[in-house]
């Protein structure tokens, strides 16, 4: 274990990583302290501050207590529609985007390799660009101002993320093995379930984790494609900000913001682990 | 993506509601209102919601969907709305937009139950312009804010042992000056938003000149951008930006709030929300005083800034009684004093009576403000709030404004030939 | 090219069972990929046709030739925002990759609290944009934040006052932007650092290589195809980044840190001009594809190279 010895270099190492690792805290930190303090409190001080008076209310009105419009329930209802979108677009853009990266990476077939160009292409077309064109496709499918809607553009979007990550994995599981396989008779989907489903948890941590913060982060379609009673956390939260017209709620906001981030937190921190790990493992060709 | 199917559809729409003689047929069925607004938090988001309580009262359903965020937003949901054929009864729109977005859907003839209120005579002739593009009432005004109400620090005045309130640009000029050198760090305490470098503009311009901001941003007349009091409202501007502290950034005017009644800051030039802004952030109404923005020929110059709600055209009789329901409550006067006495604007209605509790001074003072500004001809519409032109040239406008306020070396003259430009390149 | 290929390792390829016992797979393989080429094909058609015709609030047809791409190129938004475009997008992507190296080099030295640190520089990928620039606009605020903070200490010359200067404010964009991203860059390197083989490593132990040499001729030409992987990546984020840049700057000092994305929204659904916010739309594509074929040609060749090897 000479590694682990504090020789003046490794002492160096550890002061610039503390460092680093303290800059990148700060911001989490006045967001934390903020939630805190009351909302008269930063008004009649500043942004940053130590609290002067513990504030721990701001978490109560947060989550179930402040009023968007007529409805006073906290964030409480908004994280649960978030979640009911989040969770089904993810785990059917990253099964749907596993399922084709397997297919274009291990089976190879007639045009393959265009459509996996132009799927992975989609990570490059901006949001705001899509807005309009979803607006008409929802309307013509009926879907405007349901969940399902949202659940299918976050699934469609995603594939161009989920594709990029498996076929990426998949293409490094030699060829020998699926030959193997298809001589003992295993069909496209045996082989799926039975071989590469299960070497494939480090990957789709990796996708888990992209497709859940992403939509679970997202405002834009989240806002447009609802009514009131569907919209997502991010746009309760935005409620909370956006009032020019009105003290800012910097408190009540910090509080609401440090429970709507807890699920994507969360995940990170458990997930990171993997998350590293499933890019290792080959995620990065 | 055929988008041919929207105006097919919209046509159709249209078509199918001509033969209906408007809120006749809306009777007998429980009214019932889908409306989209941004007014989801605060004073905002209460006085909505207390409208809506008044609209269950009155036996209705209320359907209120507030879009959080920036009026962007709440436009392309309106936008989704409408391209998937089904607009909401009423909607928040504000301005020249409501003539533009009058002609991508169809909208309800208010004309009738308008009349029957006698609204007309007692809304500000330019205001009643904007709310009835073709010459019918489609829309209706809600509440009433100036853009360019000037608030005074007690404790800044204090400081530069000053008991007047200026009137005119050069009181102005001279009482920030007397701050300055009473020990007032900055004074002015303004945000640094787009809108608010607006404001410093329209103010400069309207005080120094109702004729000629009429003229140049209602009109946009092109002699009269690029006029000497056009150069003049720029000089002024470049004044006020100055005295403010320049590190203010992107922040609302609510970030400097505490430096204000402090007195370390000492004039806004703000909006009437600003009241209950300082009211709801725990300051007292004694530490500051509201007066109209300075005017060069000492009558008050009024910025009118109205949020208004305009009606969709709908074929569902409950949502057709549930329009007329919520077109006699907007209009109501005991309806409008409720909603200002929340959010801390003044009515529409030039004819309520602001005596009595519940007003606080400034408010008082707003609306005799606009009383005279109307009656001197002397009331004209916001730049900064999109009262004045529609969104695009406003865009275009603040752009050149917030370029002038943040880079001090564009010359007036350089700034009133951009704004020229920028009105060119935007039509 | 593809088809050569194609032959040789088509090996795996059904032969002989029916078309119909096969319609589940073929299902579940086309119908999610052709849907996403579909969307995205017909998206793009239809902005490039929206940038032609006379459309403001709502799409309409008509026909106006160049006139929204002329008016849209004549404003100093877009100048402004093309430049700041490059000069963002350049020194993002370059600090990204740098910080990010950085960081999983350091904690690749077998230091203790590695799950710890790794976390902590991968939690902004968790937050939101919007509450990233929202925080960093407190904090590179002069009048609040850090400047007033160290101010507050003592030391009462120190600026930082970046975020309120015409010249500077874009770089303010590039500090939030590498705070919420090189996390990401860091797993990568991380990652690539950890599957470099070791016995090349050991190999060059023995040949007496002391740790920078052995980084600069043995480990890093090794990170050479992640390092392709964390620019395309970046420079997505480069080029989209929207609600940061709104939540921080929101374009200004007056419209000093305009970007291709703000300008596209601002335009189509701010300022209510469609057709000009698609042309502008249609030009941020341009700009993408001017990155992405010299890249698309040097996979093409590394992949013909690899073929022939």
């Amino acid at each position: 274990m000479r590694d682990r010895s504090f020789t003046p270099s490794r002492m160096l190492i550890y002061l610039v990583v503390v460092l680093v690792a303290v800059a990148w805290l700060v911001p989490l930190i006045v967001v934390i302290l903020n939630s805190l303090r009351s909302n008269e409190e930063i008004a009649q001080t500043s942004m940053i501050g130590w609290p002067l008076k513990w504030a721990f209310g701001n978490y109560l009105t947060a989550w179930s207590d402040f009023c968007v419009a007529q409805t006073c329930a906290g964030i409480r209802p908004y994280m649960l529609n978030s979640a009911l979108v989040t969770i089904p677009a993810t785990i059917f853009s990253t099964l749907l985007g596993a399922v084709a990266g397997y297919a274009i990476s291990l089976w190879r077939f007639r045009g393959d390799q265009w459509i996996y160009g132009i799927v992975t292409l989609g990570i490059f077309l901006p949001q705001q660009m899509r807005l309009l064109p979803w607006t008409i496709v929802l309307r013509d499918t009926g879907l405007m101002n349901t969940l399902t809607g949202l659940v299918a553009i976050h699934t469609i979007q995603g594939l161009s993320f989920t594709v990029l990550f498996c076929r990426n994995y998949y293409v490094s599981i030699p060829q020998e093995l699926i030959r193997a396989a298809r001589i003992d008779g295993a069909g496209f989907f045996r082989i799926f379930w039975r071989i590469i489903l299960p070497l494939s948890p480090p990957i789709l941590v990796v996708t888990i984790i992209w497709q859940f913060t992403h939509i679970w982060n997202e405002f834009l379609y989240g806002v447009t494609f609802t009514t009131g009673q569907q919209q997502p956390v991010t746009a309760a939260l935005i409620a909370l900000s956006a009032a020019v017209a009105d003290i800012p709620q910097h408190g009540v906001q910090s509080a609401a913001v440090m429970i709507a981030a807890l699920p994507t937190l969360l995940i990170y921190l458990i997930g990171g682990k993997y998350f590293v790990r499933g890019l290792t493992a080959g995620a990065v060709k | 993506m055929p988008i041919t199917t929207t105006r097919r559809r919209l046509l159709a729409g249209a078509a199918a509601t001509l033969a209906l003689p408007s809120f006749a047929r809306a009777q007998g069925v429980k009214p019932r209102l889908t409306a989209i607004s941004q007014w989801s938090a605060g004073s905002d988001g209460a006085a909505i919601t207390a409208l809506g309580k008044k609209f269950e009262e009155k036996g209705g359903i209320w359907q209120h969907s507030p879009v959080p965020g920036f009026t962007t937003e709440m436009m392309n949901k309106l936008r989704a709305q409408i391209i998937a054929g089904d607009p909401p009864a009423c909607s928040q729109l504000k301005g020249p937009e409501i003539a533009a977005w009058s002609k991508i859907a169809p909208t309800v003839n208010l004309d009738s139950v308008v009349a029957a209120a006698g609204y007309e005579k007692v809304v500000a002739p330019d205001l009643a312009k904007l709310h009835k593009p073709g010459g019918k009432w489609i829309a209706l005004p809600l509440q009433i804010y100036s853009t360019n109400m000037l608030f005074l620090s007690k404790r800044a005045m204090d400081k530069a042992k000053a008991d007047k309130v200026p009137v005119t640009w050069a009181d102005f000029n001279e009482l920030a000056e007397k701050m300055k050198s009473g020990g007032v760090t900055y004074p002015i305490a303004n945000g640094g938003t787009r809108p608010d470098d607006g404001q410093k503009f329209e103010a400069s311009l309207a005080g120094i000149s109702p004729t000629a901001y009429r003229a140049a941003i209602m009109n946009l007349d092109k002699k009269a951008l690029e006029g000497p009091e056009v150069k003049a409202a720029f000089a002024q501007t470049r004044k006020i930006a100055d005295w403010m502290d320049p590190n203010v950034g992107a922040q609302p005017f609510a970030t400097n709030a505490k430096r204000f009644i402090d007195g370390d800051m000492g004039m806004m030039i703000q909006g009437g929300w600003a009241q209950g802004v300082l009211r709801n952030a725990g300051f007292k109404l004694e530490d500051f005083i509201i007066t109209p923005g300075p005017s060069d020929n000492s009558k008050p110059v009024f910025l009118l800034n109205a949020d208004a709600f305009i009606f969709w055209e709908r074929k569902e009789p409950d949502l057709q009684a549930g329009q007329a329901l919520m077109a006699k409550l907007v209009m109501d006067p005991a309806i409008q004093t409720m909603y200002s006495q929340i959010t801390g604007s003044i009515p529409v209605r030039t004819d309520v009576d602001l005596s009595g509790e519940g007003w606080s001074d400034g408010q008082r003072r707003t609306a005799a403000a606009l009383k005279d500004a109307v009656a001197n001809n002397q009331a004209v519409l916001s730049l900064a709030h999109n009262m004045a032109q529609e969104n695009g040239l406003t865009a275009a406008m603040i752009d050149v404004l917030t370029e002038y306020v943040k880079n001090k070396t564009i010359k007036p003259e350089q700034a009133a030939t951009r704004l020229a430009e920028a009105v060119e390149g935007a039509r | 090219m593809t088809d050569t290929v194609a032959a040789v390792t088509r090996t795996a390829r059904p032969t002989t069972s029916g078309v119909v016992g096969r319609l589940p797979e073929y299902l579940t393989i086309w119908v999610p990929l052709l849907l996403s080429a579909a969307h995205l094909i017909s998206f793009s058609l239809w902005t490039i046709w929206i940038s032609f015709t006379p459309s403001t609030l709502v799409p309409v047809t008509g026909w106006v030739g160049l006139r929204n791409y002329t008016s849209v190129l004549a404003t100093r938004n877009w100048n402004i925002a093309f430049d700041n475009l490059l000069l963002f997008g350049s020194a993002f992507v370059l600090l990204s990759l740098v910080t990010g190296l950085m960081l999983a080099i350091l904690l690749d030295q077998r230091i203790r609290g590695e799950n710890t640190l790794r976390s902590i520089f991968l939690y902004p990928l968790a937050v939101s944009f919007v509450v990233t620039g929202t925080v960093w606009s407190w904090l590179l605020n002069p009048g609040l934040g850090i400047q007033k903070l160290v101010q507050d200490l003592g030391w009462t010359s120190f600026r930082f006052d970046w975020l309120v200067d015409r010249d500077m404010a874009i770089w303010t964009i590039v500090i939030a932007a590498i705070w919420q991203s090189s996390g990401f860059a860091m797993a990568l390197f991380l990652a690539g650092l950890r599957s470099v083989d070791s016995d090349l490593i050991k190999a060059a132990q023995i040949d007496g290589a002391g740790p920078i040499r052995m980084y600069r001729r043995v480990i890093l030409p090794t990170l050479w195809p992640i390092t392709i992987t964390v620019i395309v990546i970046q420079l997505q984020f480069a080029i989209s980044t929207f609600d940061l840049v709104r939540a921080l700057t929101n374009g200004g000092p007056g419209i000093a840190t305009q970007l291709p994305a703000l300008v596209v929204y601002d335009l189509m659904f701010q300022r209510g001009l469609l057709g000009r916010g698609a042309a502008a739309a249609v030009l941020m594509l341009l700009i993408l594809l001017a990155v992405l074929l010299p890249y698309a040609a040097w996979r093409h060749l590394q992949r013909r190279r690899a073929n022939h090897a």
